[in-house]
């Protein structure tokens, strides 16, 4: 494959020509868009790479002439900023796509491959996953010879998915993908269109999960038993399991890389010293230099940077010219050191993958610069981010950069007390409101009730300790988790069910809609909603009847429900009632009315839960909380003739941290391990906090030695996490932190969570008794299985 | 033993990685690690990988080329001289390969040459292929 790269920035030019080169393509320059047309009439180019502003011929004038001399082969964009303008005109001139400035090297890489692809399609064959059928020529979509109608984006998306049915595609990815041309909407929308889209394949009998969210990655298509491409079975079965040791393999090289890019960095440094004068320079420095250069070409590739590792093979060549260097090697040496260091900054300060940092935040708004930053000291023990204002100019800024979870506000900080208030007002008219902890020395009743009504959380007297302000932070924040809970709704009518969905979406409730009462078992129990909203009249079931088969079942008798009618009837109100709903609004809905209503209904419910259900510690649930969580995924493994894992993870020697460290730490670092357990695992799964250092997770539709395999996982990255408040250890020291887990399956340990309990404890028992830092399977039967080796 | 599930048996194979920059230790070993149930020794120098040679009995050993005091070549004639470790199968990490290389290599007893920079999801099956050992099951 040949391209022609039309470029006039010399670095950018050697940039892409290193790029491309990793790629095997063979590449040439011209530096200006008239070259490039002279040599593109001349010679054959497989694909054209061009910037926009160049002398001579701008990019778009060249675009025009190559088609108008009917040329097709085709022709990527290089365009600085974002500028919809450029790009329309651009692909109106005859370009296939486009590459913002600076480029992605991936993406960049992605999109020539993509462009060399398009050329060679033939025809448009059928594409199949299992019992789906999508025809790219008519735009039909069947399941099991079922038709489904789709939106043109939901349409898009299962296409990109089939097309490439190997590739977890993160939100952004798929915004690229699919919003290429127009203005892009936020994450959210891809979210819906994925959630429209799970939701119409189950309606015709898909499996629940036939788009899989991959955890802290994307979304891909979930490999059915059945649903191998019919050309090539073979060779997904085993891409697919080379796929699920690769995430964690390539999560572990970039958590390398965070742990060593200090050194990376005084490499990259040597290099900018040797070159800057390399004449004047002592034999030692050169000879460093050199050393490091090779390093720096044989490591950086391994790290995903092929540009970076091409760069320092190029450095290395000229340092190694035993002879004085004319000015333009000087010169391309110094250019292409510094375009190194900007591709090692770029991968140093992208965020590792596997963390992303989702603690909340906290927003201090105090002009006390020294008791703000005893707060902020504060709120990282306790595991929450945070930011000072010191006025509330800064206050009111940093609030639309970067919401705050959550504000402490004291209201002396304005000159004018209504200043502060009014701040205060505009916080609680946020969607979804802004708490705030007012903290301030004017305690008397008066002060308070006035902060209470412009929407105050909390108030504590300025004598509070920074511990204490945390405290009520700390509170606040888990009343704030209940505007993440689910909400099912049933109603017959169409129109209502989308009403209610938008007016409770923005409250960042998750709302699951059902029209059907006749499905009304299986969807509750697969949404396993913190609210129930039902219809009085119903055709089939009334909701009287669904809320009274509810009230009898005693996984969910304690299940709020609130009823909707168009009777005030007092005699249907007292049905109601006595059928136990908790609750009910009369139709029409009045939205604010509705959405008070439920926000109230939650709340109340979820502060009781919280205390009742949340591990105050780890914010993972309590045994009481997912025992109930676990018998509910029992009973749908059950159902849904599915397997189901339970494991049991204990913390090794943690005595020995409360004891050398203080039991503060050792808090602290449960903490950790509750925020991590949380991160790694699937939003399906039940993890919990059992009891000292004991935690439960319940993997449902997961064979054991995938069960295994995952936890695993999980120990490898404890071995090389580094956990605040523990010493950090030297390289090949034993880990700071692991942990013994014992796993057992469903069906084939037990049928009951008590067994597969003690089948699990009797695994971690012969783990911890084998030497800790290990992953054990229950034994199945009387035979003696330990664990799988394929691994 | 660091490998994550316990097997009955011991790991298949046990490798000895040398390489004087640490990281490249590290990353090493979890591409090689997580991509087999092969075992993965780390030295930085090429007096330590002569003597941790001896003592381990590794079934090959990872050599980079290019160390401060001892570099590959010469640490891999040193192995060769000592009865204990002359039969290692020895594998050369190198960011340089050209085929006039390759041929040196051959003539000087290596087992194989592979290319650094190696991707971290290859360099597994580069090695079994180089030492004609089975697959890892999950490149299988």
């Amino acid at each position: 494959m040949k391209i022609l790269v039309v470029e006039d920035d010399e670095l950018t030019a050697q940039v892409l020509v290193a790029i491309l080169n990793t790629q095997n393509y063979a590449v040439e320059v011209a530096t200006d868009g008239q070259t490039g047309l002279n040599l593109v009439e001349t010679f054959d180019y497989d694909l054209v790479l061009t910037d926009l502003i160049l002398p001579k011929l701008d990019g778009i004038s060249l675009c025009r002439q190559i088609r108008s001399r009917g040329l097709q082969m085709p022709i990527l964009l290089l365009t600085g900023q974002d500028n919809g303008h450029d790009k329309a005109i651009g692909l109106d001139a005859g370009a296939d796509d486009y590459v913002v400035k600076p480029f992605n090297v991936e993406e960049l890489i992605a999109r020539v491959r993509a462009l060399l692809r398009r050329g060679g399609i033939a025809s448009q064959p059928i594409l199949e996953w299992g019992d789906l059928q999508l025809d790219p020529g008519s735009c039909e979509v069947t399941y099991a010879s079922q038709p489904l109608l789709l939106t043109p984006k939901e349409y898009a998306l299962l296409e990109l998915f089939l097309r490439n049915h190997r590739r977890v595609f993160s939100c952004g990815m798929i915004l690229e993908h699919l919003w290429a041309y127009e203005e892009t909407p936020g994450e959210d929308a891809v979210r819906t269109h994925i959630k429209g889209l799970r939701q119409k394949l189950k309606a015709v009998g898909a499996p629940t999960n036939l788009i899989e969210t991959v955890y802290g990655i994307g979304y891909r298509l979930k490999l059915q038993a059945q649903a191998k491409l019919k050309e090539q079975p073979k060779l997904e079965k085993q891409e697919t399991r080379l796929a699920s040791i690769a995430e964690p393999t390539l999560a572990l090289v970039d958590h390398v890389w965070h742990q060593f890019k200090e050194r990376v960095s005084q490499q990259v440094e040597v290099l900018e010293q040797a070159v800057k004068a390399p004449e004047q320079q002592d034999g030692e420095l050169v000879q460093r230099a050199k050393q490091e250069a090779h390093t720096l070409a044989g490591s950086l590739g391994i790290f995903g940077l092929p540009a970076g590792s091409q760069l320092a093979r190029q450095i290395e060549q000229v340092l190694q010219a035993e002879r004085p260097l004319a000015e333009v090697e000087v010169i391309d040496l110094q250019n292409w050191v510094i375009a190194l260091r900007t591709v090692v900054e770029a991968k140093s300060q992208t965020n590792e993958a596997t963390m992303p940092d989702d603690r909340p935040l906290l927003l201090i708004v105090e002009a006390d610069r020294a008791i703000a930053d005893q707060i902020a000291r504060a709120a990282t023990t306790w595991g929450i981010r945070s930011q000072v204002a010191t006025h509330l100019k800064q206050a009111r800024t940093q609030i639309c950069l970067d919401p705050a979870n959550v504000v402490v506000l004291d209201p002396d900080i304005a000159a004018f007390p209504t200043d502060s208030f009014n701040l205060l007002a505009d916080l609680s008219k946020q969607v979804p409101p802004v708490p705030v902890v007012v903290y301030s020395e004017h305690d008397q009743l008066a002060d308070r009730l006035e902060f209470a009504h412009l929407g105050g959380r909390a108030f504590l007297p300025k004598s509070a300790s920074a511990i204490q302000v945390l405290e009520a932070v700390n509170q606040v924040l888990q009343q704030v988790e209940q505007t993440k809970a689910r909400v099912l709704v049933v109603d017959d009518d169409p129109a209502l069910l989308a009403g209610l969905r938008s007016l409770l979406e923005p409250w960042g409730l998750s709302v699951t809609t059902l029209a059907d009462p006749q499905h009304f078992w299986q969807t509750l129990e697969d949404c396993s909603p913190d609210l129930l909203i039902l219809d009085v009249e119903m055709p089939h079931l009334s909701g009287i009847d669904l809320c009274q088969i509810v009230r009898n079942d005693f996984h969910w008798s304690s299940l709020p429900i609130l009823f909707l009618t168009v009777h005030s009837d007092p005699n249907i109100v007292n049905q109601v009632f006595a059928a136990g709903a908790d609750d009910f609004v009369s139709k029409p809905i009045v939205g604010p009315e509705l959405v008070t209503r439920i926000i109230n209904r939650l709340e109340r419910i979820q502060l009781l839960r919280n205390l009742a259900e949340t591990d105050p510690l780890t914010k993972l649930a309590n045994r009481q909380k997912s025992t109930q969580d676990l018998e509910n995924l029992l009973n749908l493994a059950k159902r849904q003739n599915h397997s189901l894992c339970l494991a049991i993870l204990d913390l090794d020697r943690f005595k020995l941290i409360n004891d050398r460290c203080g039991h503060a730490t050792g808090d602290e670092v449960l903490r950790q391990v509750g925020h991590l357990l949380h991160q790694f695992f699937r939003t399906e799964d039940v993890v919990a906090r059992w009891g000292g250092e004991e935690f439960v997770i319940g993997l449902y539709d997961t064979h054991q030695q995938a069960g295994v395999q995952r936890l695993s996982h999980l120990l490898e990255l404890f071995r090389h996490k580094a956990f605040a408040g523990l010493p950090a250890q030297p390289i090949g020291a034993p880990p700071c932190l692991t942990f013994s887990a014992g796993v057992s399956q469903f069906p084939a340990n037990g049928t009951d969570l008590h067994t597969l309990y003690q089948a699990a404890d009797r695994a971690l028992y012969r783990a911890k008794s084998a030497g800790r830092d290990r992953v054990f399977c229950a034994e199945i039967a009387q035979s003696v299985v330990v664990s799988s080796s394929n691994y | 033993m660091r490998r994550g599930i316990v097997t009955s048996s011991r790991p298949t194979k046990r490798i000895l990685v040398v390489d004087n920059e640490q990281y490249i230790q590290e990353v090493t070993k979890i591409c090689l690690e997580f991509m087999t149930d092969w075992e993965v020794l780390t030295v930085g120098s090429g007096q330590e990988c002569l003597s941790m040679a001896e003592i381990e009995q590794p079934d090959a050993i990872l050599l980079d080329v290019m160390m401060p005091d001892m570099d590959g070549p010469t640490t891999f004639k040193e192995l060769r001289v000592n009865p204990a470790t002359a039969s290692i199968p020895v594998i050369l990490l190198t960011a340089k390969v050209q085929s006039s290389d390759r041929h040196r290599y051959t003539q000087m007893g290596l087992t194989a040459a592979i290319a650094k920079p190696f991707h971290p999801l290859e360099l597994a099956g580069q090695i079994a292929a180089a030492l004609g050992w089975p697959l890892p099951e999950q490149l299988r």
